[in-house]
């Protein structure tokens, strides 16, 4: 791995979001592929991260500071991206169901799954059965991500796989449930493909959900 | 000792002696829809109308035998009083905050009329109507937001943690010593008000941040908020703790209140008398969709452990099953 490469890495490991740009802009400049860049140094060190806060060694406020690094890294890369079919590793939905408005651990997912080199689009916080089957509809997803931090909110993860399957919608579409009150056996009850403890958790069962 | 719940929750709760059982308490919500439909007080009036809230509180001890009776169902009488939009929720939704007044970290200046604002007006008078009824045989908890979860609330959470993260200290624990104050203010006037016990929930939780957060940010100022209560302090963090028991036991609280992703006899151990323990019975799995069996067995446990007063973890669902919480009050009943 090139110094410069390795720079982006420590740099969001490190949560140096104010150096992330003109870093990943010197690598670019000095003729470092992009796809080098993502994979060895954004994609990487996000997998540090994700490390750490699975060993216990940081948390969401150092985890939010290195996506965010991240991400920033990202903006810079993808606009030179476009045409590249190593970049797009697949669609996902990702959203808090309905009557739940805890979005942090939802996002800190939808970053890491951007930085992993899927194309996420994040509907937000509150949304509807009838919504997340409509955009499936459109969107035509590989993987919708749902998640819920509440105990009240967490039968409406059932509400939208049973309608996927009304629509018979399922056969086209995985579905990944998380969020702090949800485990592997209420997933399985419910019908999901994968259920994932954390982000980095997260992002290797898209890659597993895409790759069957 | 004579057995009243009173008795036996202050003595647990103080690590005094044993009566013929551990008592059964709620530091948090236990309002559920079959009890709300038992003594016929529901939300959101219950997080409004000081007579539906102590209606619905005493309902825990009178309905399903609960030692101790808790009026405050949500985490939003405080920001409200402090000047967020709450929207107070349904019968199926609990209240939640739509904006965060404060999200650029601008000066929280505490109202001089904050007890008198009527989110805090009403659990003062809910705990008052409580005292009347029941005080000295049931002990009656109230309970406030610490100054974490208070800046949750004002900066909103994501731009918080982000804050900390970024590790912008001076204007983190600027919002925080800002809004100690109104901790302190509502613990007395709760105590004042009728309170025997005063839960301090502060979410400094388990997985999101870490002990070393709490450590530097906010242990001294708990410290700070216990030497100035006027009565026993039940600390609840949500999440697995495990990792910082010895720092909630440093904080000057009396007891910690604790979920089941902390195993009972490691917290006793951890713990090691110097603070008392309530907890721990899950609440996802056990709660609300396990059976009275897996309840009393998970309560057993905890008695066994050694865990000094037994509750649910945390607030409960809404669809929670009375069965189920009975079945806590049913494995206390057969004593230690």
């Amino acid at each position: 791995m090139s110094e410069l490469i390795q720079q982006i890495k420590e740099a969001v490991v490190l949560r140096k979001v104010k150096e992330i740009e003109t870093l990943v802009r010197g690598a670019i400049d000095a003729g470092e592929s992009l796809e080098d860049l993502m994979n060895d140094g954004l994609i990487a060190a996000m997998d540090v991260v994700g490390k750490q806060f699975g060993s216990g060694a940081i948390f969401v406020p150092e985890m939010l500071v290195s996506a965010m690094t991240m991400k920033k890294g990202l903006e810079v890369v993808k606009p030179l991206l476009s045409g590249q079919a190593a970049s797009d590793r697949g669609l996902i939905i990702m959203a808090t169901v309905k009557g739940d408005l805890h979005d942090i651990g939802k996002n800190i997912v939808s970053m890491m799954l951007e930085g992993a080199g899927f194309r996420v689009v994040d509907l937000g916080v509150d949304q509807t059965v009838e919504t997340l089957v409509a955009k499936v509809v459109e969107l035509k997803p590989q993987v919708v991500g749902l998640s819920a931090l509440l105990t009240t909110t967490m039968p409406e993860m059932k509400k939208v796989l049973e309608a996927l399957t009304e629509k018979g919608l399922r056969g086209s579409v995985k579905v990944m449930v998380g969020g702090a009150p949800v485990d592997e056996r209420f997933a399985q009850q419910i019908g999901a493909d994968g259920y994932a403890a954390d982000a980095a958790q997260a992002v290797d069962m898209a890659r597993a959900l895409v790759a069957n | 000792m004579k057995t009243s719940s009173h008795n036996l929750v202050m003595s647990a709760l103080l690590g005094g002696r044993k009566g013929e059982r551990p008592p059964v308490a709620n530091p948090t919500s236990i309002a559920c829809h079959e009890l709300m439909e038992a003594c016929g007080a529901y939300f959101p009036q219950a997080h409004t109308d000081p007579q539906a809230m102590a209606d619905l509180a005493l309902a825990g001890h009178e309905i399903l035998g609960f030692d101790a009776v808790m009026p405050e169902y949500s985490v939003h009488q405080e920001s409200a009083a402090l000047g967020c939009e709450v929207d107070w929720g349904d019968r199926d939704r609990m209240p939640d905050a739509k904006d965060a007044p404060h999200a650029d970290f601008s000066d929280v200046i505490i109202p001089p009329d904050f007890l008198e604002k009527p989110s805090i007006r009403v659990v003062l008078d809910a705990i008052s109507i409580l005292r009347r009824q029941v005080g000295g045989r049931v002990a009656i908890f109230g309970k406030v937001m610490g100054p974490w979860t208070m800046a949750y609330h004002m900066a909103g959470t994501q731009n918080f943690l982000l804050s900390v993260g970024m590790g912008e200290e001076d204007q983190v624990k600027r919002m925080l010593d800002q809004l100690v104050p109104a901790t302190i203010a509502h613990i007395n006037a709760q105590f004042a008000a009728g309170a025997d016990a005063v839960v301090l929930a502060d979410h400094a939780t388990g997985n999101l941040v870490g002990p070393y957060h709490y450590e530097t940010l906010l242990l001294p100022l708990h410290q700070a908020i216990t030497a100035q209560a006027g009565g026993p302090i039940i600390l609840h963090v949500c999440g697995n703790c495990a990792d910082r028991l010895n720092l909630f036991a440093q904080s000057g609280v009396d007891c910690y209140h604790f979920e089941w992703q902390v195993d009972s006899r490691q917290a006793v151990e951890a713990v090691a008398g110097r603070i008392s323990l309530v907890g721990n019975i899950n609440n996802p799995q056990t709660l609300l969709q396990g059976a009275p069996e897996d309840v009393y067995k998970q309560a057993r446990y905890a008695i066994e452990a050694g865990v000094n007063l037994i509750a649910p973890e945390c607030a409960i669902p809404l669809t929670t099953p009375l069965a189920n919480l009975k079945a806590i009050v049913a494995a206390a009943r057969e004593g230690y």
